[in-house]
């Protein structure tokens, strides 16, 4: 019933939804953005290839964080003792300590919201080719909005180099082979965050429903 | 007729995950978005309550998450638990003032001000004070863009308690202080979460808490626009 009477034809294409202003104008041209007249709140960003390149950077993400995650980010060596940094042996020690709501925060935002933007963004761009998977789609899109801005690569970023400066005049710091990688990670991983632009996915979901219906 | 309309008055709205134009049910309730499924409401539920509730639990905790210790760390035997200010203090004071400026922008000054920003924006709405919603807007975006960046410390204590786990020459060990840090970080960034900014415009244009009209309105007014 309801989806009956959104199909009817109106001429207002969308709503701000920072300011619930009606708009005429559905989407920007190729290359462009929309922004709001009123609050200036950028409506969509139509960036070029965006389901393309989104799935080349996701996959690039997902190999990257393979090294990340394994090797070790920091060494830290003081006269003949010695520590690495992992991503996941901070966790370790602060689960270890008693902190399991900190432990579980850090590795939420430093390790499965990261890993899950990646997964969630190459499942909803390689899968909005089927039609089986239109519903799962749909929902995969919804729990990315929910988990998008708890992806923080970059402050862990910041907090990695605070760190080593902190400790460059205790003992020695050593930059290792994993902390490139996760430099890299972080990089991919802002990148196809911005190019992802779910209104491509729509517009790819509506177009092949329109190509079925036609050929019916 | 201005040129400027509300979609809530034409007894719509946008959904707010996927930003499909969606048209609500008759008796005012809620409805599911025809295209990405999410629950739609005229305007999140509850949102001004919600948002006070969170703000103020976040505004309760920063004192324990200031006056207890948020990490201890122990160098040859010395060494003493301090709390973020003594920690940002201590950088400031070994010359990493650069350092020390970030530390206390992200952990001091950010939970500040974002709990100072939404209390802002919840009396001018509450109050219907006048305000220029465009300098409203940008308080909004602020507050909801700059929350990430608290969690710096934290991040920073995992890293430095995996890094020194030397027995009883060097250790790094978080403190109880850090655990009400963390739930500031969350509860602030849920608090601009729940907050409605389309609130700010319904009360700068004199219409909060207005009801969306009935759907049969909204047809024949969108009829005689198209």
């Amino acid at each position: 019933m309801d989806q009956l009477r959104n199909k009817k034809p109106i001429p207002w294409q969308r709503a701000c939804h920072e300011c619930d202003l009606l708009l005429t104008g559905g989407l920007a041209p190729p290359g462009q953005k929309l922004v709001c007249p009123r609050c200036r709140c950028t409506l969509h960003r139509n960036g070029n290839h965006s389901v393309y390149y989104t799935i080349a950077l996701s996959l690039t993400g997902l190999l990257l964080f393979i090294p990340s995650a394994s090797l070790p980010l920091l060494r830290f060596s003081l006269f003949s003792f010695g520590a690495d940094n992992t991503l996941l042996n901070g966790v370790y020690s602060l689960y270890k300590a008693g902190f399991i709501w900190l432990a579980s925060l850090v590795l939420f935002c430093s390790v499965l919201a990261p890993l899950g933007k990646f997964l969630l963004l190459l499942f909803i761009c390689c899968g909005s080719a089927w039609k089986f998977l239109d519903r799962a789609v749909a929902f995969t899109v919804r729990w990315y909005q929910h988990i998008k801005e708890w992806g923080m690569l970059d402050v862990y970023m910041l907090g990695i180099l605070v760190a080593l400066i902190k400790l460059r005049d205790l003992g020695k710091m050593d930059v290792e082979p994993g902390l490139y990688c996760f430099g890299a990670m972080m990089l991919v991983a802002n990148l196809s965050s911005l190019s992802f632009d779910q209104n491509a996915i729509w517009q790819r979901m509506a177009l092949r429903r329109a190509l079925r219906e036609a050929a019916l | 007729m201005s040129a400027l309309q509300k979609a809530l008055k034409k007894g719509m709205t946008s959904c707010l995950s996927c930003h499909q134009l969606v048209i609500l049910p008759a008796n005012g309730g809620h409805c599911r978005c025809p295209r990405c499924g999410a629950s739609v409401h005229g305007r999140i539920d509850g949102s001004l309550m919600l948002t006070w509730a969170l703000t103020i639990t976040g505004a309760l905790l920063l004192l324990p998450a200031n006056i207890l210790p948020i990490m201890s760390a122990i160098y040859l035997g010395a060494g003493e638990p301090s709390t973020i200010i003594s920690g940002v203090m201590q950088l400031y004071n070994s010359g990493m003032w650069g350092i020390a400026l970030i530390v206390f922008v992200a952990s001091i000054a950010v939970p500040v001000m974002k709990l100072l920003g939404l209390i802002l924006l919840l009396v001018q709405i509450q109050l219907r004070l006048h305000f220029v919603p465009t300098q409203a807007m940008k308080i909004y975006r602020v507050v909801s863009g700059i929350g990430r960046w608290s969690l710096l410390d934290l991040f920073m204590i995992s890293i430095l308690a995996a890094l020194v786990d030397m027995g009883f020459i060097a250790q790094v060990a978080a403190g109880p202080g850090s655990t009400a840090f963390a739930s500031v970080v969350v509860i602030t960034m849920l608090a601009a979460r729940s907050f409605d900014p389309r609130l700010i415009w319904d009360a700068h244009d004199g219409d909060l808490y207005a009801t969306a009209v009935e759907p049969e309105t909204a047809h024949r007014s969108a009829a005689e626009n198209g």
